[in-house]
């Protein structure tokens, strides 16, 4: 074999046949990363227990729960989860109260961990999982993870999912109470994990199954207010959605459902050609609706929209050339792998005008898990609250957050440095405040190098001076998806 | 899981599809007689519907040979259906709790009322399969304990 054979004949084998020791060390490393603990395992629930103050002191007025939720069980002896978003949801409780805090966490006690736990595998139907053949998938709640979301009403706290119903949980011992029917002809109905919610507490919310959409309201008690079925133009992804006072804005990404395959990933296709349509509906008459054409994007998530007296609709979006998260990154996390053809989300602002023209401008700005001032939800406001500052291929989790303000084009911005994958931030009033995010960042963040879980509070107004308090917990949670802040 | 809805919804058409046939009942277990045996029920209330069907095609949606309302007073029920010809045969059933003649749906079509299927024929990500729930009648009859999930 002459030389130049030789180099094609490497160049068409695996990189695995022609490892150098240099490249497989680099393969192990890759293979237990420093990130992993991100997506680790919790054997048990979390008892309740003090943090430890690091850094600063917590400022006074600020008192409540920060709960949270998220997938903290994905591996079994019989096998492990097939996605980041199909792990068991564990609901977390910070308490801060009198300058100290507290942590508590318990699993949601869905039927879907029952079956797992009792098979000794994760055999549960679920977002990339097929389900073993001997579990039992009756309906969509019998793959319930219960672990995306939180919504406190009504004396409870419900730990969301997408295609599925709430499961009721105690606010304070975080008990499951079972899953949450709101009317009997309604059982196992889908409700997104990111219902809408008006300053008043009245609530909006969809359960999307293909080119349907039951649209919820609930009051600000929690008692079911209404529903209605609406047509959507294709069987999108939706994950999330937004609303004016008016207005729900539904953006349909070309991520569509257009075969029966299991798992559900396996049912859906990317068709960029489509664009992205967006479209609105009037709350007081769900049959005058509009539909916006955009370029194709992805996003999981939305900020709170707005109108301005024109009618123009705004609204932020974290937003992806491609859905490759969802499609296999998601997957790679969980066998410990950073995400192949890896993009960072960044911010960008949508613009619907009344003419019917459709814009999107994107900021560079990386940008995940957005959220702005809950008092200012579907009116006119220029704040956003970001995670921000993307860790590379050595992190594929996000290592800051920022206040990214619309009307100056600026981005006040903190950076934990590369120990930290740093989780949804939420914003909390300032007593007696009435200003746009005149309050608090109160939000978590996992520290790799010492292995703990940390609770932060920033002044909203000033960022990058980074948090005003620090608390550290005994035990390393992994990273979680949204919250909800009580009072 | 928008697929297994949409399963869900047939499954449901399936059960709702067939009419309720006298098919005569007897009160005893004779030779050719089909005895089945319903456990596992929720509520004393209502009724059991129960189709049997004699071909893949006509448990998949069709019509049945046979079918029976009865009567639910406690955890337990009982059928027995005479004048079934030798062949293989399989049963769907669903627990009208409620009365309404109907079986309950949520608004994409999932079953909101217990049901089953001869064999304990599992329903998972749609219907139960026939080749699951299919049994032999012989000269001799047959008998069928199904507990109803």
């Amino acid at each position: 074999m002459d030389r130049r054979a030789l180099i094609t004949a490497f160049a068409a084998l695996p990189a695995a046949a022609i490892l150098t020791p240099e490249a497989a060390f680099a393969a192990s490393a890759r293979a237990n990363p420093a990130w992993a603990p991100a997506v680790g395992d919790v054997e048990t629930d979390i008892a309740p227990r003090a943090l430890r103050r690091i850094h600063g002191r917590a400022p006074k007025g600020l008192a409540g729960t920060l709960f949270r939720n998220g997938p903290a069980k994905f591996r079994r002896p019989g096998g492990d989860a097939g996605h980041w978003f199909d792990g068991d949801g564990l609901v977390r409780a910070f308490r801060i109260r009198d300058g100290k805090a507290s942590l508590a966490g318990r699993f949601v006690d869905t039927f879907k961990r029952r079956q797992d736990t009792k098979a000794g595998a994760m055999v549960s139907a679920g977002f990339a999982q097929v389900p073993r053949p001997d579990a039992v998938v009756r309906h969509a709640d019998d793959a319930n993870a219960a672990n995306t979301a939180l919504l406190p009403i009504g004396g409870e706290l419900l730990a969301l999912w997408e295609q599925g119903s709430p499961y009721a949980i105690d606010p304070v011992t975080l008990q499951t109470k079972g899953l949450k029917t709101f009317r009997p002809d309604l059982a196992h109905m889908p409700f997104l994990a990111h219902p809408r919610i008006e300053p008043d507490g009245r609530v909006w919310n969809l359960g999307v199954a293909g080119r349907k959409a039951l649209v919820w309201t609930l009051s600000p008690d929690g008692s079911l207010a209404g529903t209605a079925m609406i047509d959507l133009p294709r069987a999108a992804y939706i994950h999330d959605f937004t609303a004016t006072q008016r207005h729900l804005v539904i953006a349909l990404q070309p991520w569509i459902q257009d075969r029966r395959a299991q798992p559900f990933v396996a049912s859906m296709s990317w068709r960029p050609e489509q664009g992205t349509q967006v479209l609105v509906i009037d709350k007081d008459d769900l049959t005058k609706r509009r539909i916006f054409e955009l370029p194709a994007f992805f996003a999981f998530h939305f900020g709170d929209a707005w109108e301005e007296a024109d009618g123009t609709i705004r609204f932020d979006a974290c937003v992806n050339a491609e859905p490759t998260f969802a499609a296999r990154g998601g997957s790679e996390l969980i066998a410990y792998k950073s995400p192949t053809d890896h993009q960072d989300t960044r911010l960008a602002l949508i613009t619907l005008r009344p003419g019917g023209k459709a814009e999107l401008q994107s900021t560079g700005l990386t940008a995940e898990f957005p959220r702005s001032d809950p008092r200012f939800a579907g009116k006119a406001r220029s704040k956003s609250v970001i995670n921000t500052v993307g860790g590379g291929a050595d992190l594929p989790f996000l290592r800051g957050v920022a206040v990214s303000d619309w009307r100056t084009g600026k981005a006040d911005v903190f950076d934990f440095g590369p120990d930290h994958c740093v989780e949804e931030m939420l914003f909390v009033a300032r007593p007696g405040s009435t200003r746009e995010l005149d309050g608090w960042l109160v939000g978590t963040s996992l520290n790799l190098k010492a292995r703990a879980t940390e609770l932060h509070v920033f002044d909203a107004k000033a960022v990058s001076a980074g948090p005003v308090c620090s608390w550290r917990a005994d035990v390393p949670l992994p990273v979680g998806f949204h919250g909800a802040w009580m009072g | 899981m928008i697929s297994r809805t949409t399963r869900l919804a047939l499954l449901t058409a399936g059960l709702l599809s067939f009419a309720v046939v006298n098919a005569g009942r007897a009160q005893a277990q004779e030779p050719g007689d089909l005895s089945v045996t319903f456990s596992g029920l929720t509520a004393p209330t209502g009724a059991l519907y129960v189709g049997v069907y004699d071909s893949e095609a006509a448990f998949g949606g069709g019509k049945p040979v046979a079918g029976e309302r009865v009567a639910v007073n406690g955890a337990t029920a009982s059928l027995t259906l005479s004048g079934l010809k030798p062949g293989r045969y399989a049963i769907k059933v669903f627990h009208d709790i409620d009365g309404d003649g109907r079986m309950n749906t949520n608004p994409y079509g999932i079953p909101l009322e217990p049901y089953a299927a001869s064999n304990n024929a599992p329903a998972n990500m749609g219907p139960p399969r026939w080749s699951d729930a299919v049994f032999d009648v012989t000269a001799e009859g047959a008998v069928q304990d199904i507990t109803i999930q």
